[in-house]
C-alpha cells in the first residue's frame, strides 16, 4: 500500500464513521418500535425502508416532512431527539473532522508527497537530482532543463520551494520538501530510477555533503554524484567512499591563478570548454612581482600554495584580527592582522610597490572597498577580486576590477560539464596536465581550422548511435577515424574537424591522430567542429549510404 | 490486553454471529428469517469494516477485503428484500432465496475473516 495519504485519510474518519453508523442505528431502532397512526386511526408500525427513508432525509437536514404518515406524538418527540443526534452529533461532527483532516499538515504533506513521486515516476528522460535550491543551484537547474534534461529537487525550506514553484520552468521541476538527507525523500525523488543520471550536492556545509555522499551511494551506487568538498580531508574522505565528482571551489581558483600564470592558452581552452567562453577571448595576464592577497581563510591557503610554487612574494592579510590566535605561531609572524582601517593596513603591507592585489574575503563589500583604496593608492596595480554573491554581479561588473572570480560560477560551469559530458571533463583533467606549448598549437589549430567557438560532440560508437559504422566494424572492414571527417557533399574534401580525445576500453588517446586510428566497437570519441560538420558526422556514422559515400563505394 | 483488539475482535466476531443467525433456517421460508436481524448484521458488519480500515499491513488489508465483500452482500439482500417488496408486495420462494443465499455468501466472508483474524492472534504467541 504506497498511497499512505489516502490511508492516513480513512483511519483518521474511523471514529466519526462509527459514530455515524451508530447514530442511524438508534435512530431507525427507535422509529421501527414505536407505534404510529394511519389516516383511518389504525395504528401501525415503519418498516425498517420507512425509517432508514426518514433517517437518511432528516439527518442530511433535507426534511421531506413526515412520511408515510404524520407522525403521532411519541414518534415527535423521538423524531426532536433524533433530529440533534444525527444532525449535530454525526454530520457537523464527521464533516467537521474531515475537513480538519483535509487542513492537517501531515495530511497536506503526505499528499504532496505522492504528487510528487507520481511526477517523478512519470519522467521518462533523463535526470538529475539537486539537493537544496539555492542561487548556485538554480542557476544548474536552467542550464540542466536548457540542454534537454530533466531536473527533480529536494529542498528543505519552504519559501525555496515556493520560489522554485513561482519560477515556472518550461519543463516541470518536481520540487519535495523535505529533509535532504533523508533517504526517503532521495527514494522518492528517484534515486533508484534507471533515468536518473546524476546527484547534485553543493551545499556549504562539508559534513552535511558527506552525510548525503553515504546515503546516495548506499541507495544507489551506480549515479555519479557531484559533491562539494572545501578541505582536502573531505576530498579524501568523499573519493573514498567513490564519488565521481568532488569540486573544491578554492582549489579551482588556485587551478585558475595557476593557469593564468604559467598556461593562460590552457586557462583559454578550459573557458571554452566549460562554456564560459570563446576562444578568442583576450586572457587576463598575471604579472610576476609582489602579491598582496587579503583573506586567509582556505582560499587564502590555497592561493599561497599556488604562488609559493611559483616562486612568487605575495603579503598576506587576514581580515579578522580576532581569529589571530587560530593560526600557528609560524603563521602568526608571516601574516598581517588586520587591526586599524583599511587603507593603513595596505600601506603596511607594502601596497605601494606591489604588482597585484587579490581580495577574497567573504564579503564582496569589504572586497570592493579594498580594491578601490588599493587602486587609489598605487593606480598601476592589477586588481582581483572574488565575487561571493551572484546579485552583486552588477557592482563588480561597473567597478573597472581587472579580473573578477566567483567560486560559485565556476562551480556551475563545472558541476554541468562534469554531470552532462563526462568526456569533455576527461578531456579537460588530462589537458591540464600538458603545458603551455601543447596547449597553445591546440588553441592556434582550432582556432585556425574550426573558428573561434567550436562546439564540441560526442560520438559513442555502438548500435544505438552509429548503427552504420557498427556494421561494417562487425564485418572486421577497418575504418579510419578520418572517415567521418569527410564532408558528404563532396567525399574529397575533408570538414574542419579536430578530434580532441578517444576513449578505448582503458586506453586513452589525446589528440589521436585522425589518419591513423582505426574505429572499433565501443569508442567514445570527443570532436570540435562546428555544426554542419557534427552533422556530416552523425550522419555518416548511422546511414549506410552516406556511409558508403565517403567511402568511395557509392555515389 | 488490548482494548482497539478487544473492540475490533469483538465487532468482527459479532458480525459473524448475526449473519449465522439470520441465515440459519430453511431457505425457502421467509418468515424464519427475521428482518430485524437482517438490520443488525449490517449495522455490526458496517462498525467492524470501519474499524478494519486504516490497517496498512498485508493480513489488515485481506480482513478489510472480507468485510466489504460480507457488507456488499448484506446490504444486496437487504436491497433485493426492499425493492421486491415495496414494488410486487410479497416475496415469493424465489426472491427469498436469493435474500438468504447472499446473506449466505456474507457468512462465508465474515468466517474468513474470523479464521485471518484468530490466526493472527495466534501467530502474535501472546
Amino acid at each position: 500500500m504506497k498511497n499512505s495519504s489516502l490511508w492516513l485519510l480513512l483511519q483518521k474518519m474511523r471514529v466519526p464513521f462509527i459514530v455515524i453508523v451508530v447514530t442511524y442505528t438508534i435512530a431507525i431502532a427507535g422509529l421501527i418500535s414505536l407505534d404510529g397512526v394511519m389516516v383511518d386511526g389504525k395504528i401501525y408500525r415503519m418498516t425498517i425502508f420507512d425509517a432508514f427513508y426518514f433517517v437518511t432525509y432528516t439527518a442530511t437536514t433535507i426534511g421531506f416532512g413526515e412520511t408515510p404518515y404524520a407522525f403521532s406524538y411519541p414518534q415527535r418527540m423521538w423524531v426532536s431527539a433524533l433530529l440533534y443526534i444525527t444532525v449535530i452529533g454525526c454530520w457537523f461532527y464527521g464533516i467537521g473532522t474531515l475537513i480538519s483532516i483535509l487542513q492537517d499538515k501531515l495530511f497536506i504533506s503526505e499528499i504532496k508527497k505522492t504528487t510528487f513521486r507520481k511526477k517523478v515516476r512519470k519522467i521518462r528522460e533523463d535526470f538529475f537530482i539537486i539537493l537544496g535550491y539555492n542561487n548556485v543551484t538554480k542557476k544548474i537547474v536552467g542550464k540542466m532543463l536548457a540542454q534537454g534534461f530533466r531536473v527533480v529537487v529536494i529542498e528543505k525550506n519552504p519559501e525555496r520551494v515556493n520560489e522554485l514553484i513561482l519560477e515556472n520552468y518550461v519543463s516541470s521541476v518536481p520540487v519535495l520538501e523535505a529533509d535532504i538527507y533523508d533517504p526517503k525523500a532521495l527514494e522518492l525523488a528517484g534515486i533508484k530510477s534507471k533515468y536518473c543520471k546524476g546527484l547534485v550536492s553543493l551545499f556549504e556545509n562539508d559534513n552535511l555533503n558527506l552525510k548525503i555522499a553515504i546515503t546516495a551511494k548506499i541507495l544507489n551506487s551506480k549515479i555519479p554524484l557531484a559533491i562539494k568538498s572545501t578541505t582536502k580531508h573531505m576530498t579524501e574522505n568523499l573519493e573514498d567512499l567513490g564519488v565521481e565528482i568532488i569540486e573544491n571551489p578554492f582549489e579551482i581558483i588556485s587551478q585558475q591563478i595557476q593557469m593564468l600564470l604559467t598556461t593562460p592558452s590552457l586557462y583559454k581552452l578550459t573557458r571554452w570548454l566549460h562554456g564560459m567562453g570563446d576562444l578568442r577571448a583576450t586572457t587576463f595576464h598575471l604579472p610576476k612581482g609582489k602579491y598582496i592577497i587579503c583573506g586567509y581563510g582556505r582560499m587564502g591557503h590555497e592561493i599561497k600554495n599556488v604562488l609559493e610554487e611559483n616562486n612568487i612574494d605575495a603579503v598576506f592579510i587576514e581580515m579578522d584580527a580576532t581569529k589571530k590566535n587560530t593560526f600557528s605561531k609560524k603563521e602568526q609572524g608571516e601574516i598581517l592582522f588586520k587591526d586599524a582601517d583599511d587603507k593603513d593596513i595596505l600601506l603596511q603591507a607594502g601596497v605601494q610597490d606591489a604588482v597585484a592585489i587579490i581580495a577574497g574575503s567573504k564579503d564582496d563589500t569589504t572586497n570592493l572597498s579594498l580594491l578601490s583604496i588599493a587602486r587609489k593608492i598605487n593606480p598601476k596595480i592589477v586588481t582581483i577580486g572574488r565575487e561571493n554573491e551572484i546579485e552583486n554581479q552588477a557592482l563588480f561588473n561597473y567597478s573597472n576590477i581587472n579580473y573578477v572570480f566567483m567560486p560559485s560560477r565556476l562551480l556551475i560551469y563545472k558541476t554541468i560539464v562534469a554531470l552532462i559530458d563526462p568526456i569533455v571533463d576527461r578531456f579537460i583533467s588530462h589537458a591540464m596536465e600538458q603545458d603551455e606549448a601543447w596547449a597553445k598549437e591546440l588553441l592556434e589549430m582550432l582556432k585556425a581550422n574550426v573558428g573561434d567557438n567550436p562546439l564540441t560532440f560526442e560520438l559513442f560508437v555502438d548500435d544505438q548511435h552509429a548503427l552504420a559504422l557498427t556494421e561494417r566494424i562487425k564485418r572486421k572492414e577497418s575504418i579510419k577515424l578520418e572517415t567521418l571527417t569527410r564532408s558528404r557533399a563532396n567525399r574529397d574534401v575533408f570538414n574542419p574537424v579536430v578530434a580532441l580525445l578517444l576513449l578505448r576500453k582503458d586506453e586513452l588517446y589525446l589528440l589521436p591522430d585522425m589518419s591513423e586510428i582505426i574505429l572499433e566497437y565501443g569508442d567514445q570519441i570527443l570532436f570540435a567542429s562546428h555544426r554542419d560538420a557534427i552533422e556530416d558526422i552523425e550522419y555518416i556514422a548511422e546511414n549506410i549510404h552516406e556511409l558508403a559515400y565517403v567511402l568511395g563505394e557509392q555515389n | 490486553m488490548n482494548f482497539d483488539k478487544l473492540i475490533s475482535g469483538f465487532f468482527i466476531i459479532l458480525a459473524m454471529t448475526l449473519n449465522f443467525g439470520f441465515f440459519y433456517g430453511d431457505l425457502s421460508d421467509i418468515n424464519l428469517h427475521s428482518k430485524y436481524e437482517l438490520f443488525a448484521a449490517i449495522v455490526i458488519n458496517l462498525i467492524a469494516t470501519t474499524l478494519k480500515i486504516g490497517d496498512k499491513t498485508q493480513i489488515g488489508s485481506v480482513l478489510l477485503a472480507t468485510s466489504l465483500v460480507a457488507d456488499i452482500q448484506l446490504i444486496a439482500a437487504a436491497t433485493v428484500w426492499t425493492i421486491v417488496y415495496y414494488t410486487a408486495g410479497s416475496l415469493d420462494v424465489h426472491v427469498t432465496s436469493i435474500i438468504i443465499s447472499l446473506s449466505g455468501g456474507a457468512l462465508l466472508a465474515n468466517i474468513t475473516s474470523v479464521i485471518l483474524y484468530l490466526g493472527e492472534t495466534l501467530k502474535s504467541k501472546r
